[in-house]
């Protein structure tokens, strides 16, 4: 069975942990290979979610995917956030840490949306500046994800793909390719999904997210409330075929809906990656 | 040639206060710029919304989604986020709802449900030798002080929200309420107190006389200070009612005692 080149976490399906499912994951514990969760969800000094935390990790291999550090943020990164993140690593050992490559925030204000950067020189040195800055604290590298995006900045001059692989030949991080987010933007500005994916150094590639979306008037909205389209399985199957077998998560976070859906989103990304043999805790 | 931070700046601008055109200017002209900033803007809403909506069900549900989201939508322009952790999100809301001249049970209601959030993942610890001074505390009660625990808060009360609290409760499933407390009477209702024990929160109704007591223990009062404050308070035969109090759930959770040096 293959492995990330980046933790060791099987090349095999898991799922996002929700405060939803905490009573029926820790009651019977499903048959996935890991699991991911958000770590400022656990940002707190106390109380029943890090004790739920160290329940789940001492059954499951752990993620941590990061959605408030505001990576691309011209403003100064916020150590306290850093601080509280590199505290959780220590305590739960994550086999991944994430983050997104967007920005979040400026000017001390916060906007708790993932937006996408220019593709330029100036935002490349910026985040690659950052993302050595985010490694060097946590002493360990890191995944970016790519964004979904509802707008083009203009004077853009690097195609997404390539502006991440630059990111990793420079800095040494890896990456959560997201391959609900290449459809989504697909979509919505009428690219080739293919384009950006051939730009992706397989070496570099940690691990698959899979979601899905709503439509919403002339918009395909990334809301990870449906289950995985079947044009991003489709999408899935060639990136397995390109990229080889990756530790590969089911992300839903808005309508959730019972928990077996999510195992059963996850059975099916096992089958693809062949997994024949899944994970019993 | 705009530089990046021009064009976040832009943006926030543009999703802050409205000025559209601003950041539309900064992007490309494929697609719609007016249309991408006005969908942004309308998630970015709806995010700040959610989160507002998980820390005050019991205010959502008794105001209803719509009153509810007008609410939020001010709250945004009103006290932005600074944070990525979106635990703080929501720390001004009964403050806004009272500048908004809100019903002063909505406000009170808000304070009681940031309380709970903020109990919710308060550290655990508790004083640091509680075993030891409460033997001390009884020996001599002037050397030990009450401290109150981080997964403790004690709210005044202007309006007796405990009922109309346990009422909503009943409402929602899950909520992690006392049960039996809903048939306590609670006569002349002044404060509450909200304390997580045994991982569960608990909100209790307190008389005057309780609140008085508790407060003191708040403040840092020695065992002392509260028997004596208790003792004018309280008639001889119901002073025993008192102790009982001090000493069983959920004031146990909510206190240590601590040795003054």
């Amino acid at each position: 069975m293959s492995c990330s080149p980046f933790a060791p976490i099987p090349a095999q399906a898991g799922i996002g942990l929700r405060s939803q499912h905490f009573r029926e994951v820790l009651e019977a514990p499903p048959p996935v290979a890991w699991m991911e969760t958000h770590p400022e969800n656990y940002f707190g000094a106390g109380g029943a979610p890090l004790r739920i935390l160290e329940r789940i990790r001492s059954l499951y291999p752990l993620s941590f995917h990061g959605v408030g550090l505001s990576l691309g943020s011209t403003d100064r990164l916020d150590r306290d956030h850093l601080r509280k993140l590199k505290s959780l690593i220590d305590r739960f050992d994550p086999a991944f840490v994430s983050e997104h490559l967007s920005w979040s925030s400026v000017g001390g204000r916060f906007l708790n949306e993932l937006l996408p950067l220019p593709y330029t020189e100036e935002s490349l040195d910026h985040i690659c500046a950052r993302i050595d800055d985010v490694q060097t604290v946590l002493q360990r590298p890191l995944l970016i994800e790519n964004v979904t995006r509802y707008l083009t900045w203009g004077g853009s001059t690097i195609p997404e793909g390539a502006f991440m692989a630059e990111a990793v030949r420079r800095t040494g991080c890896g990456i959560l390719l997201d391959l609900n987010n290449v459809y989504v933007n697909a979509v919505n500005f009428h690219l080739d999904p293919f384009e950006f994916l051939d730009e992706i150094p397989s070496e570099a590639v940690g691990e698959i997210h899979l979601a899905g979306f709503d439509r919403f008037g002339r918009w395909v909205i990334d809301t990870h409330g449906e289950a995985v389209s079947q044009e991003v399985w489709g999408l899935y199957r060639w990136a397995i075929h390109r990229f080889g077998s990756r530790p590969t998560l089911i992300e839903w976070d808005t309508n959730m809906p019972p928990l077996s859906v999510l195992v059963d989103q996850a059975k099916q990304a096992d089958a693809i990656l062949g997994g024949c043999c899944v994970a019993t805790p | 040639m705009w530089r990046l931070r021009e064009m976040q700046e832009a943006f926030a601008e543009g999703m802050t206060a409205g000025n559209h055109q601003a950041v539309a200017d900064a992007l490309a002209s494929d697609g719609s710029p007016l249309r991408s900033v006005a969908l942004y803007r309308r998630l970015i809403r709806t995010n700040y919304t959610q989160v507002l909506r998980v820390t005050y069900p019991l205010l959502a549900k008794l105001v209803g989604e719509r009153f509810f989201a007008v609410c939020a939508r001010g709250y945004y322009a009103r006290y932005p986020s600074t944070s990525g952790d979106l635990f703080a999100y929501g720390r001004a809301f009964p403050q806004w709802l009272l500048e908004l001249d809100g019903p002063r049970l909505l406000v009170q209601l808000a304070r009681v449900e940031w309380a709970c959030h903020e109990v919710h993942q308060a550290d655990d610890a508790r004083g640091p030798v509680v075993e030891r001074s409460e033997a001390e505390a009884w020996a001599d009660p002037s050397s030990v002080r009450f401290r109150m625990n981080p997964a403790a808060r004690l709210l005044a009360c202007a309006v007796p929200i405990y009922r109309v609290w346990h009422a909503l409760q009943v409402e929602i499933a899950g909520g992690g309420c006392d049960e039996g407390a809903e048939s306590l009477p609670v006569p002349e209702e002044t404060g509450l107190l909200v304390v997580r024990a045994a991982g569960t929160i608990q909100v209790t109704g307190l008389s005057p006389k309780q609140f008085l007591l508790l407060h003191a223990m708040r403040d840092g009062k020695t065992v002392a200070q509260v028997e004596r404050m208790a003792a004018e308070l309280i008639p001889a035969d119901q002073g025993a009612s008192l102790l009982a109090m001090l000493l069983d759930e959920p004031t146990r959770s909510a206190f240590s005692l601590e040795v003054t040096p």
